[in-house]
């Protein structure tokens, strides 16, 4: 369940994805910086593909601000896919949503970039 | 119809006078001295064939047959016998004695009963064509009067009341085709408080499937007072069935146990049809595999099982409404029910279908079968003010177990019918709670538990979080807004509490000084609105 490391896929020179599976909790912290550290180097938009999303709690959505804060400074664009009506919400309600870019698919993300 | 004539003669003529005078002997004189015995002639006496065929009066002497009638006549002195014949059928004879006079019958005498003959036999005919049909009415009669006891007694064999459990809703409608019918449908309280529920349909109806409704349903309920299980209690009614059922007879039977506590069903089916539950989250069939009871021996049955939700109704029914036909013999059919079903705005039930059937099979319709229907409605769990304990439970504070308080009380409220999305929501404002409960209330110390309790009165559900951290004033944490957090003037963190509050309806905390509790509340009445 713990993510250990996360698999970070170039999809081009443009565009990276990561591969969330699991929980993104504060267990995840480490991983979700190292797997961000390797998809963000050199790309315009890291994908964040939550299709293997089981929970994710208030840390996790602290994570992901943090992370957004390190996309801002590298002037790279923060997208997110795949995730349940539920958690869809939850970045509705904590305007996550306006910070990162949502999309049904990983296709229509890749495609906005 | 010959042996009956002389009886239809008796009848005529009343009692012993079972023979006409002799025709010298005019009734208003003197009293008649001697009867003839009525004689009976059997259908194959050739006598029979002989005065059928014969014109008028015949002398007994001069006839030689071998024939039991002839001779008994002769033994009683018949002298002289006149056929009555009645549009070509014989419908009795006139038996004459010898003459007072000890003289001959004369050729008037002859032409007389002749003409005497051809004039009552018409009289006769119609006398007994009146008795008969008075007979026959008679029967009837008695006939409808033993079917009116049949179906009073039959009455007595369904439950005479339906149960009133607080929270649900049950009701019932039972119309034979004929005064009886082999449908049937029984409630059972069970021990352990919860219900057992049962309807079957024997094929055939009227009489032969009445007397095997019977035996079927006293089968059923010793069955379900010894075995507990729905599978097991159609196992057991089939193998006692099959040997003393009628061949080419069986019975389709549903039965089922409901916790009326939690709205779970367990049920099993043997050959009945399939029935619906409908509510808020659509039609669905409920589906267990077995065959009709008394088939073959040895049949096991497969036991399925849902959870009905509040505004659930659960539909049990017989084929007369499914198979009843429209004028144009179109039948009502499984595809129009689970329309119907579908279209159902709640309610009555019952009242719905019978409508729907009734504008389906028109002013005019002859019922084709029996009509059975029981549906069974979840209000919810009892809405009498009285509090459901739905949790209460412990958690050591580690890491992570926020996610087995989620997986706890997600089951403790299923029986609630959150629609999934307040579901969720609940879920992820207990996992806050229970891990703002566990870092900052008990620092994580695994020998300070946190407390998990969740009731509801049917109207709303609390779930309380209870950790030992009370008597600490906890500042308001401000709230969190993302410009600021992705300008650097607020924590990346801090969401917890902002999260609870917009997953639940009403977030209270209470303190008691030792133990800091986070009450959640959800209204259950807005359930609707959301799904």
């Amino acid at each position: 369940m713990t993510t250990n490391s996360l698999p970070v896929r170039r999809l081009n020179g443009r565009v990276s994805v990561i591969d969330i599976s699991g929980e993104v909790t504060a267990k995840s912290e480490d991983a979700l910086a190292e797997a961000f550290a390797s998809a963000s180097s050199g790309v315009q938009a890291v994908i964040l593909n939550f299709g293997g999303l089981e929970y994710m709690n208030s840390s996790g959505i602290g994570l992901l601000v943090t992370l957004l804060i390190r996309a801002q400074r590298g002037k790279q664009k923060l997208l997110a896919c795949g995730l349940s009506d539920h958690y869809r919400q939850i970045f509705q309600l904590t305007r996550l949503d306006e910070a990162i870019g949502i999309f049904g698919s990983e296709g229509e993300a890749v495609a906005s970039v | 119809m010959t042996a009956r004539l002389t009886t239809f003669w008796k009848n005529l003529w009343g009692g012993e006078r079972a023979v006409a005078p002799t025709v010298d002997e005019p009734a208003t004189s003197a009293p008649v001295t001697a009867i003839l015995p009525a004689v009976d002639i059997a259908p194959n006496d050739p006598l029979l064939a002989y005065l059928h065929n014969v014109n008028g009066p015949v002398e007994i002497a001069r006839l030689q047959m071998e024939s039991p009638a002839l001779a008994e006549m002769k033994a009683t002195g018949v002298v002289i016998c006149v056929p009555l014949v009645s549009q070509g059928e014989l419908i009795g004879l006139i038996n004459l004695g010898s003459r007072r006079s000890e003289q001959e019958y004369s050729s008037d005498d002859r032409k007389l009963l002749a003409d005497l003959a051809t004039q009552a036999a018409p009289a006769v005919r119609v006398a007994q064509l009146v008795r008969q049909q008075q007979i026959e009415a008679a029967e009837r009669e008695r006939v409808a009067q033993e079917l009116r006891v049949a179906a009073l007694i039959q009455q007595t064999l369904l439950p005479q009341s339906l149960p009133e459990l607080d929270g649900w809703g049950i009701d019932a409608y039972y119309k034979p085709a004929r005064a009886v019918g082999g449908d049937f449908y029984d409630f059972r309280s069970l021990p352990d408080g919860k219900l057992a529920i049962v309807i079957g349909d024997v094929t055939d109806k009227g009489v032969p499937a009445a007397l095997v409704m019977a035996t079927t349903r006293t089968l059923l309920r010793a069955a379900s007072e010894r075995l507990g299980s729905p599978g097991a209690v159609l196992e057991r009614v089939n193998d006692l069935l099959h040997p003393d059922i009628p061949a080419r007879m069986f019975v389709t039977c549903l039965y089922a146990v409901l916790d009326i506590q939690t709205g779970h069903l367990l049920y099993a089916n043997a050959g009945h049809d399939l029935p619906y539950r409908a509510g808020p989250g659509g039609v669905e069939e409920l589906r267990a595999r077995g065959m009709p009871l008394g088939l073959l021996p040895g049949m096991g049955y497969e036991e399925k099982e849902i959870t009905l939700s509040p505004g659930d109704t659960l539909l049990l029914y017989s084929d007369g409404l499914v198979e009843a036909h429209d004028p144009q013999r179109q039948m009502y059919g499984f595809p129009k029910l689970r329309d119907e079903l579908a279209d159902f705005p709640g309610g009555d039930l019952v009242d719905y279908l019978l409508t729907t059937l009734h504008n389906f099979v028109g002013p005019h319709w002859e019922q084709e079968d029996d009509v059975t229907l029981v549906t069974i409605r979840y209000d919810g769990p009892a809405h009498n003010g009285a509090l459901t304990q739905l949790a209460d439970f412990t958690l050591p504070s580690a890491p992570g177990n926020e996610r087995e308080a989620m997986a706890q009380i997600a089951e403790a409220v299923a029986s609630l019918g959150l629609s999934p999305d307040r579901l969720e929501k609940l879920k992820t404002a207990v996992a806050e709670a229970t891990m703002n409960g566990m870092e900052h209330g008990n620092r994580y110390r695994e020998d300070l538990p946190v407390r998990l309790q969740a009731e509801s009165d049917g109207q709303q559900l609390w779930v309380r979080i209870t950790d030992h951290g009370g008597g600490t004033d906890i500042p308001d944490p401000a709230t969190p807004d993302i410009d600021l957090k992705l300008a650097g003037l607020q924590s990346p963190r801090g969401w917890g509490l902002f999260l609870i509050k917009s997953m639940v309806d009403e977030m209270n905390v209470i303190d008691d000084g030792q133990h800091h509790t986070l009450e959640l509340v959800i209204n259950l009445a807005e359930k609707k609105d959301t799904d």
